[in-house]
């Protein structure tokens, strides 16, 4: 079976042909307030009609910001503004906000006052001399596309409007980009687990693209040596910036991230010899394959009884395509469909090579909506997914065993941030699979009832 | 008796002609932001089922719908299959050259992909400031599918959220047929959203259908609450309609009344024992129903006696400070106050907003008229830049008007820390639900029991620090 749409041109997501979509991801704009609610010491201004500021709320809560230390505003347009325009209103915003302790503030502005020509950035340029904090304006509508591309669109604006024109390198050292585009629900544990091991091979972090990153840091981030892309699904065009601008090479580029064993060992792998530090990296996937066996030991997890059991995988590609093999290899379980949020053309290289490298050949759908996924569902007939809670309803009727809630997990609560990424991440997807196997296995009703 | 954080003090009259007169709309732009139009219209159209709500804009619109709506109220908690949510996904070139031929095509899609009873065109900032003919395609498109398709003007500029509500239950009317016959006994409960599922607290929703169907009334439609089409056609052969709370369904209530001439019952939120008898005789009385009604009412009233007693006897006296931040909105408080005040105490209601007197309007008048005219403050907390719920500054300023005040009660939720027993009226806890109703009655004595009993039990640092930080204890 092969893909299900066209050739598409490298880091551009092309819409869908499909007129009516029923889609996973959301706007620009959300990934814009996504990427700025990651710098520390700031507020956000949506310049948007009042539900917009929903879209702003769900990005504050995927950065994790504490509404102790992070305002969100919003302009609340309403017709008055669109017919009249709302610039005005977003100074006089502006200046009610002048006593917050902040270092900048970003104002993002979304589909209303962006078709009616509100100049954002003439406002901020305006109010700059009137505020003690810097102004940031991201025009981020959302008709410019997925959250994706509005992550790319803030990380763009930040950089080039924040990080000084030269620094002095660092040797050896490396700057983080869209950790957040991520579709694990705690995707900050991924972030933790990647500093972690960057610090243990003494690879110093020059900046964080962004989760509570000081502004400080992105204004010295020509010092980093390197730069590690945390996603496949944003931040190429931040990568690649930076390395014209300011000479920063990408690492660790083409290979999955680091999910599974294979993946994880091929990372840090590539990790240790960039910087020089292979004994160190082949120290730490000798010790983890080892805590992870141990662990699987004693614990003895029941995806041992799933051997090459027909699943499917549907998610972003930045836990997508790493999975295809964590389930192919580890979990010795057979994807028979792969169904991923995004299309772009590296995604589409990347996941093409590791199927040819796994020997496997599942109905691939590049782009997918729920849709396009339930159909997926019905002509493959998986007896796992690794997906979310909309997997969960869409294959109801279908003969699925288990759905694994992986992403934009809704039936289960995180208190404490897990990873993927790396050998604990391993025993997260394991507990994961474990858990959802164990509420299969529930008796649903009672056969009688005891005496007592 | 005053104290410096108090922007108002004052009844219930004198606030509302304060807002009338635009001296207490809140100045600061930034504060208070609850839905749009957009979001509240779709609530109510993915209430009816097999519906398809065709989103014609960009994808951030429809995704709180999907996540928050669709896949976690509805299919995890209310037991609803995935219904779509739909959308033409419009970019820039569609922003510069239209959307139309993009949603004539969506259109004749959605009808190909889900086989909807109704398709439901809902345009949002994008699509109406680039003025596409969202109506014209809807009728061009209905010759084209086998289904209704009928279109919403739901810019999220275009109103307050109130305005989604009342202009997607107008929509619905026009699938409301000519009635053939008259359906005795019958009745339609209006204003319920966040479907496809009765209203947004079930459990309240069912003691209302448990106390009708002992009556012998019969439902046709909970009109948005997962009705479907054929409800909604036939929605005009009943006797009356009614809501659970007078402001939901008053706007539907009373254009059907205007157009149709099917009667409106008028009655308020029925919390305590004198707002549920008036809700059930105010829909028995019209239906001829009166006898049994009140047999119904007595046989109830016996039964949670000893729980009326307690309330009365708990509560004379004392004065009940009243705040509802959570779902904020002044209807929810006032019927409270009511209830308080039926118990013998002095309701005192705090920081209900001017924005949400100004959208409720014409029910704030309604209660007024009834004779509720509760005392009302406000506090400096309330106008702050931001959010206005977990503020340190309305926590200190409740505290602070707490010890104003002899012999207090606290009406309002466990993320409070007054210096007074509080009685935790969340909506969050399904344990004490429902609140409306005879078992209503029981779930709230059982929650001012606990508040009594146990105000000299330690409060949790934790909670409080949580949500107010540690600057203060």
């Amino acid at each position: 079976m092969g893909p299900e749409n066209g050739e598409e041109p490298a880091g551009r997501r092309v819409p869908s042909p499909e007129s009516c979509t029923d889609p996973y991801l959301r706007c620009a704009f959300n990934g814009a307030a996504q990427t700025a609610l990651g710098v520390l010491g700031c507020a956000l201004l949506a310049h948007s009609p009042q539900g917009c500021e929903y879209l702003v709320n769900n990005a504050f809560a995927s950065q994790e910001c504490d509404y102790m230390e992070t305002v969100t505003l919003c302009t609340k347009l309403c017709v008055d503004e669109i017919v009249h325009g709302g610039e005005d209103i977003l100074a006089r915003t502006i200046r009610e906000a002048k006593d917050l302790p902040i270092s900048a503030l970003f104002v993002i502005s979304a589909c209303g006052p962006e078709i009616v020509g509100d100049d954002i950035v003439a406002v901020c340029e305006t109010l700059q001399p009137e505020v003690k904090f810097r102004l940031i304006p991201i025009p981020s509508p959302g008709f410019r596309g997925s959250q994706y591309d509005g992550i790319d669109i803030a990380l763009d604006t930040i950089l080039k409007r924040l990080a000084k024109k030269r620094g002095e390198k660092i040797p050896g050292s490396v700057c983080l980009i869209a950790p957040h585009a991520n579709a694990n629900p705690t995707w900050p544990a991924d972030l933790t687990w990647v500093k972690q091991t960057l610090s243990r091979m003494g690879i110093p972090v020059i900046a964080t693209l962004t989760h509570k990153t000081p502004l400080s840091e992105i204004e010295n981030i020509a010092s980093a040596e390197t730069s590690l892309l945390l996603s496949h699904d944003a931040g190429q065009k931040a990568a690649d910036y930076l390395f014209a601008a300011y000479g920063i090479e990408q690492i660790c580029k083409g290979i999955p991230l680091p999910i599974g064993m294979t993946n994880t060992q091929r990372w840090l792998a590539a990790l240790g010899e960039r910087f020089g530090a292979q004994k160190t990296a082949e120290g730490m996937v000798a010790e983890g394959e080892k805590m992870v066996m141990a662990t699987c030991r004693r614990k003895m997890p029941m995806a041992r009884f799933l051997y090459r059991t027909p699943a499917a995988i549907v998610a972003d590609a930045t836990v997508g395509i790493p999975l295809v093999r964590f389930v192919t290899e580890e979990m010795e379980m057979t994807p028979e469909l792969v169904a991923l949020y995004t299309s772009q053309r590296t995604v589409r290289e990347l996941l093409d090579k590791e199927l040819k490298d796994l020997g496997l050949n599942p109905k691939v759908v590049y782009g997918t909506d729920v849709y396009k996924t339930r159909a997926g569902l019905r002509e493959v007939r998986p007896k796992v997914i690794f997906g979310s809670t909309i997997e969960r309803h869409a294959s109801e009727g279908l003969p699925v065993a288990y759905v694994v809630e992986v992403v934009r997990i809704m039936r289960q609560f995180r208190m404490i941030n897990r990873e993927y990424f790396g050998y604990t991440g391993i025993l997260n997807l394991f507990e994961c699979v474990q858990n959802e196997w164990t509420m299969a296995w529930r008796s649903k009703e009672k056969r009688y009832e005891a005496k007592w | 008796m005053e104290n410096e954080s108090i922007v108002f003090h004052g009844n219930l009259q004198q606030l509302l002609a304060k807002v009338e007169t635009g001296e207490m709309i809140p100045k600061l732009q930034a504060s208070h932001a609850p839905m749009c139009k957009f979001f509240t219209a779709y609530y109510v159209i993915s209430g009816i089922r097999h519906v398809v709500p065709l989103v014609h804009g960009p994808t951030g619109c429809p995704l709180y719908m999907s996540d928050f709506v669709r896949t976690r109220e509805c299919c995890e908690m209310r037991g609803v299959p995935l219904e779509p949510t739909a959308c033409t996904t419009l970019d820039e070139s569609h922003i510069i050259y239209g959307g139309e031929g993009k949603l004539l095509e969506a259109v004749k899609e959605a009808y190909a992909k889900y086989h909807p009873d109704l398709i439901v065109i809902l345009s949002c900032c994008c699509s109406g400031i680039i003025g596409d003919d969202v109506e014209s395609i809807a009728r061009e498109a209905e010759k084209q599918v086998g289904c209704r398709v009928l279109a919403l003007r739901s810019e999220g500029f275009g109103g307050d959220f109130r305005s989604g509500y009342e202009d997607a239950f107008k929509l619905i009317m026009e699938l409301m047929d000519p009635p053939q016959k008259k359906m005795k006994g019958t009745i339609n409960i209006l204003g319920a959203r966040w479907g496809p599922s009765p209203t947004e607290f079930n459990w309240d929703m069912d003691e209302i259908e448990r106390l009708l169907s002992e009556i012998g009334i019969k439902v046709n439609a909970i009109i948005a609450g997962g009705c479907t089409v054929e409800q909604i056609r036939h929605a005009r052969e009943v006797e009356l309609n009614a809501s659970w709370c007078y402001d939901w369904g008053q706007k539907l209530g009373d254009l059907m009344q205007e157009k149709f001439g099917v009667p409106y019952s008028r009655t308020g939120q029925p919390y305590g024992p004198e707002a549920t008898k008036e809700w059930l005789l105010g829909v028995a009385k019209p239906l001829g129903m009166e006898e049994k009604a009140l047999e119904v009412i007595e046989r109830e009233m016996k039964e949670v006696e000893p729980d009326l007693a307690y309330l009365r006897q708990a509560l004379a006296g004392k004065t009940a400070i009243i705040e509802i931040s959570e779902f904020p909105g002044p209807i929810r408080a006032l019927s409270l106050a009511r209830m308080a005040k039926e118990f013998g105490a002095r309701p005192v209601v705090i920081n209900v907003h001017p924005y949400t007197i100004k959208e409720r309007m014409p029910s704030i008048k309604y209660i007024l008229e009834t004779g509720l005219n509760p005392e009302i403050i406000l506090t400096k907390g309330l106008f702050r830049l931001g959010s206005f719920r977990s503020s340190k500054e309305t926590e200190d300023e409740l505290e602070a008007i707490v010890r104003m005040y002899d012999n207090v009660i606290f009406f309002g939720n466990s993320g409070r820390f007054p210096p007074c027993p509080v009685v935790n009226l969340t909506l969050m806890n399904p344990a004490f639900q429902p609140q409306y109703g005879f078992k209503g009655i029981r779930n709230i004595a059982a929650l001012v029991r606990q508040a009594l009993e146990n105000k000299d039990l330690p409060r949790s640092r934790l909670f409080r620090g949580m949500l107010y930080g540690t600057g203060k204890r």
